[in-house]
């Protein structure tokens, strides 16, 4: 078995860039911020407390997966999905789909990407990338965060694909089925921001959306009483540029892929308005780059004193009054 | 087409990220333009919090946007690469 032809693309973030080189092989033409923005990509949510997460955290993205299921509603895409109790069968599968000239979806522990420099390398169960092909005891990878196909020796796959602890990938696979060959993204583009407007606008729990941002901005001056020492303080004020940046956010919490959408959405339902939105995302998007700069910084110099928490919990606070308001007239503009 | 970028802008780029990243210890000189500027043996020694700051740093000097993070960190690998990045946005604007 050799590689299958495939046009590797470089993406932003794992699950748009996967699914989006799958349809594109498909034969579907789509960009990756028109599939993000479609599947209403754009989220947040903060947990202060929560069983999966040993310390207070934040997503900027709504829930793995959710971005399959949402073209799949949205743009009529059928995906077949396996997913394995045992790890024989999970491999056996796999390779029976590239024999058949099939790229595969895979859901892994990023760690075990051995292609991944070691210095990159941490445990996320929820990773996104298409194999390719085999060669050998060898699989050939597109994965969207690197330049070029790499290869990853099957034992690796093996223990990412099977790894353990929180969302599991129990070796989760998919590929598009049924593709139609043309679509009318209108009506996507439409519904896809109007659950975007009401995930952060509108869903009546305190720590999603904008309530999500400002529960953000109240808690974060807690912070210093959950860490064991300022060392740990340290690493999880780091954390905030992590999860905003370094994660395949496409830069500033997903705010830069969602301005991109914008801007191609704008040409496509003919509502000119979304172009000038597209650019407030961008100048608010740099806000949020600002903050993952200064928590970068204050966790690197361990500044981490009731002022530097409080200068950035402020910082917070006001991307929680720029996202209201942009929202809200992004909710009007589609009207 | 890839732009050659000239040896003006080069070092126009490393005083750039030294004043960023308050570098003072290290001679523009002693860097070397193909040297991976993280986790290899550059003379400057960056980290990867150092490279938002220097994708911030390029986007006021220059007006180029790096949004997306996974093109930034290919751009922001060595001088050069940062050069040539720079010099084609410029010719494209």
């Amino acid at each position: 078995m050799t590689s299958i032809p495939f046009s590797h693309k470089m993406g932003a973030h794992c699950e748009s860039g996967t699914v989006t080189s799958l349809l594109n092989h498909a034969g579907l033409t789509i960009s990756e911020p028109m599939v993000f923005g479609i599947a209403s990509g754009i989220f947040f949510g903060y947990f202060h407390k929560h069983k999966s997460f040993t310390f207070p955290t934040f997503i900027v993205r709504n829930r793995p997966g959710d971005i399959r299921k949402n073209i799949r509603k949205r743009l009529g895409v059928e995906f077949q999905t396996y997913s394995f109790k045992r790890e024989q069968d999970g491999i056996a599968k796999l390779d029976e789909l590239l024999t058949r000239g099939i790229p595969v979806a895979s859901q892994v522990d990023f760690y075990y990407m051995d292609y991944v420099p070691s210095w990159e390398r941490a445990h996320v169960n929820v990773h996104f990338m298409v194999v390719i092909g085999k060669e050998g005891a060898e699989y050939i990878i597109s994965d969207s965060y690197f330049p070029k196909p790499e290869r990853l020796n099957e034992e690796s796959l093996r223990r990412g694909r099977f790894a353990g602890g929180n969302m599991s990938p129990k070796g989760f696979l998919f590929f598009p089925q049924d593709v139609p060959n043309e679509v009318d993204l209108k009506k996507p583009i439409l519904k896809g921001i109007q659950k975007a407007c009401f995930n952060m606008l509108k869903i009546p729990v305190p720590f999603v959306g904008i309530k999500g941002i400002r529960l953000f901005a109240k808690r974060v001056v807690d912070w210093p009483k959950f860490a064991r020492d300022t060392e740990h303080l340290s690493h999880e004020v780091m954390k905030i540029n992590i999860l905003l940046e370094d994660q395949g956010t496409g830069g500033a919490g997903f705010r830069f892929m969602y301005a991109t959408f914008l801007q191609q959405a704008a040409e496509i339902v003919n509502k000119p308005g979304l172009k000038d939105l597209s650019s407030e995302l961008m100048i608010i998007g740099d806000g949020w780059r600002e903050i993952s700069l200064f928590a970068a910084r204050i966790g690197k110099n361990r500044d981490l004193g009731p002022e530097k928490m409080k200068e950035l919990s402020e910082m917070i606070m006001e991307r929680a009054q720029v996202e209201e308001e942009f929202f809200k007239k992004l909710k009007q503009s589609i009207k | 087409m890839a732009i050659e970028p000239g040896e003006e802008l080069k070092m126009e780029i490393k005083t750039l990220i030294m004043s960023t990243l308050n570098i003072t210890d290290v001679d523009p000189m002693d860097v070397d333009d193909n040297e991976p500027l993280f986790g290899g043996k550059n003379a400057m020694t960056l980290d990867s919090v150092d490279g938002i700051e220097i994708i911030m740093a390029l986007q006021r000097e220059y007006g180029v946007r790096l949004n997306d993070q996974n093109l930034a960190r290919n751009i922001i690998q060595s001088i050069n690469s940062i050069a040539e990045f720079v010099a084609h946005e410029k010719a494209a604007s």
